[in-house]
């Protein structure tokens, strides 16, 4: 390993950070990256166990997080966001030697839907264990990923031949489940069976609602969210997996954290955790930052629910409504991290909000988020500035209640380093 | 007197892929709002062609290449004979995002298969390949005589559309790729048919292209012209002129909005 090429980089990381430029969870590995192409497989090699990769558009950073808690032994893992190659060389050069040694025993790494075609030829001869969680598949920033079947054909074509990997897929997820009828790699399904929480109307947003095998509309017996529930095609006899039953409580609220549970439970299992230790970690686990993150102000509280996609939104509005909400802030950006489009706010269905909620909206599209929920005709206030609608939102309610705020990702950072700095008091 | 409109939505299943329904929410509660009675009719492969003709305001949105497929073959074999007859007839329609790419001479892929269209505009549309970057991004655009002022939206296509020489576009490009990338025009318009790249959620922040699609509708249903009722269409504006601002246009009769 190149000891100036690791100087380098870790300089780059330290520099950014000492002067707060840039994000030093992706530069360093960049650069890194550029002058030596192979070496993220060159840390990967050094990880005594093995490697976990976690992806999906939703719950990829609660799902590693709860991973890595779940594990025992040392691990090291990505910054939730920084999920592409330069993020994930960036975590192992923060953290290595500088002749590039890591001692470590697993590399739970959270990886970005176009990059996961990108990394698995490079591990089509590791050795050490290799297991690959997929969670879901959803529209998200179409100007960026492209449309769900164009990822599920890509992710297809990397995954067919893994012979030394285990899969482990959401049997819920038509085009998920799929994916292991079409590889070699040992595939185990996660799944839920709790017919009580089948939604009574179907969601405006659904994307995989035809057979992944022949094209006929698939018929549901039941549905949780989106297009994720029991599944069966009458036309070529595809139809959702078997899964295995099991009780595991979710430390999380909804039914979006009981697969991410469920999920990190089959992970660990596989990764010879025992079950003791499964329980007893689960019971305190903390959420990541951003998603189901509370924060006291005052004895009033605020929830942080980052909500990305139509898929989510919903997922998180229900959530919400089960908790009798009064107030919620919806945040809307634009930037890299959000998507430049915005249109996808139309798929989100805000009319299910109880009439008696206010809506306090913002965020750098403030008035496109304003116009979504006047034509879901509910309570609305317009705050273009954010630290204003904060205040707003605090001030509808009363001590011992919730705030609840449904940020984009960028408005998420905003909304924490708002009441994080405690500078709104 | 109570006014009655249907709306026809044509495929929602298929061709619904980012917001599009947007444009049917905008079009119902701007009707709702001026107790104008609307019904919402799903368009999908069993929908006869006789519940089709009651439609008095038809629109279609984007769909992934597969729907688009099933779409394009339904209204081909049996819907598309219909619907062109009402075209002919003056009912108003609006095709968003993919769905303009139907209605031309034909569609041509990215390998070369030439996929006939439903022959309403006098256009073709070309997709070369995946190495030709996409377009994508906000845009805006000047509307061409028969509307007034300026649109906003987001574009995000490959297919490349070419007008004939007498096709009229919908719009000027102001900021964004339109059309093509290079004529500088924007969608069509043939009777009181839109066809525009915009795609999504495009009424909204455009309430006076809702407004005429309504207005249309109702006079061609009733044969005669009607008044709308003004709505406050500040929030909608705020909108339009916040994305005018981002492309850095100055639109001078932005103050002439009513």
């Amino acid at each position: 390993m190149n000891i100036l090429l690791i100087l380098l980089a870790k300089f780059i990381f330290y520099f950014s950070r000492l002067f707060n430029i840039g994000s030093g969870g992706t530069w360093p590995g960049e650069v890194a990256l550029r002058l030596n192409k192979s070496i993220l497989i060159s840390f990967l090699n050094q990880a005594n166990k093995g490697v976990i990769i976690v992806a999906g558009t939703n719950g990829k950073t609660t799902t590693s997080k709860m991973i890595s808690e779940l594990l025992t032994g040392t691990v090291i893992k990505n910054y939730s966001g920084a999920n592409l190659l330069n993020g994930l060389v960036s975590a192992f050069i923060i953290n290595c030697s500088l002749t590039g040694k890591i001692v470590v025993d697993w590399a739970v790494l959270e990886v970005d839907e176009n990059t996961l075609p990108l990394l698995l030829p490079e591990l089509i001869e590791y050795d050490k264990k290799l297991i690959i969680v997929l969670l879901n598949l959803f529209r998200d920033q179409l100007d960026r990923y492209g449309e769900v079947d164009t990822i599920a054909k890509r992710w297809e074509k990397s995954l067919m031949n893994m012979p030394k990997a285990t899969l482990i897929l959401n049997a819920d997820d038509p085009q998920i489940a799929y994916l292991g009828a079409t590889s070699n790699a040992i595939v185990k399904y996660f799944g839920i069976e709790k017919p009580e929480h089948f939604l009574e109307s179907r969601e405006h947003a659904v994307d995989s609602i035809y057979c992944p095998k022949c094209g006929n509309k698939l018929i549901f017996e039941g549905i949780y969210l989106s297009h994720i529930g029991v599944w069966a095609c009458t036309k070529c006899g595809l139809k959702r997996p078997t899964i295995e039953k099991h009780s595991w409580i979710s430390p999380l609220l909804g039914i979006h954290n009981e697969y991410n549970t469920i999920a990190s439970v089959t992970v660990a299992l596989e990764a010879g955790v025992d079950k003791e230790r499964i329980e007893k970690i689960l019971s305190t686990f903390l959420p990541a930052f951003g998603r189901q993150e509370t924060i006291e102000i005052e004895g009033k509280k605020v929830k942080i629910m980052l909500a990305k996609n139509p898929a989510g939104f919903n997922i998180n509005l229900k959530t919400i409504i089960k908790q009798n909400p009064k107030t919620l802030l919806v945040v809307l950006n634009d930037r890299i991290p959000d998507g430049h489009d915005v249109s996808w706010i139309y798929d989100v269905d805000f009319e299910m909000i109880p009439d008696d909620v206010t809506v306090i909206v913002s965020g750098d599209r403030v008035y496109d988020m304003g116009l979504r929920i006047k034509y879901a005709m509910k309570h609305l206030i317009v705050k273009e500035n954010l630290r204003e609608a904060i205040q707003k939102g605090l001030s509808e309610i009363i001590k011992g209640e919730t705030l609840y705020v449904l940020p984009t990702y960028s408005a998420m950072l905003e909304v924490r380093k708002i009441l994080k700095g405690r500078k709104i008091l | 007197m109570n006014y009655k409109l249907t709306i026809g939505w044509l495929y929602p299943d298929l061709m619904s892929t980012y917001g599009d329904r947007g444009n049917i929410i905008c079009l119902d509660k701007r009707c709702s709002w001026r107790n104008i009675e609307t019904k919402i009719l799903r368009i999908d492969f069993d929908t006869s062609l006789k519940d089709l003709e009651t439609c008095n305001l038809i629109i279609g949105g984007g769909a992934q290449d597969r729907q688009q497929e099933l779409a394009i073959d339904d209204l081909l074999n049996n819907k598309g004979k219909t619907l062109k007859q009402m075209f002919e007839k003056d009912i108003p329609g609006l095709f968003v995002c993919g769905s303009p790419q139907l209605l031309g001479h034909y569609y041509m892929t990215g390998d070369g298969k030439k996929l006939p269209g439903l022959g309403i505009f006098d256009y073709v549309t070309k997709h070369f390949g995946h190495d030709k970057p996409r377009c994508i991004g906000n845009t805006t655009g000047e509307i061409s005589s028969k509307f007034k002022n300026t649109i906003v939206g987001f574009e995000n296509h490959g297919g490349r559309t070419y007008l004939a020489k007498n096709c009229l576009p919908f719009a000027k490009v102001l900021k964004g790729f339109g059309n093509n990338g290079e004529d500088g025009t924007e969608g069509a318009v043939y009777k009181n048919v839109i066809a525009c790249y915009y795609h999504g959620p495009f009424l909204p922040k455009n309430p006076h292209i809702a407004d005429w699609l309504i207005a249309t509708s109702l006079a061609v249903k009733y044969g005669k012209d009607i008044q709308l009722e003004p709505l406050d269409d500040t929030l909608e504006w705020q909108a339009h002129n916040f994305m005018l601002k981002k492309l850095n246009i100055k639109y001078e009769k932005e103050s002439n909005r009513t």
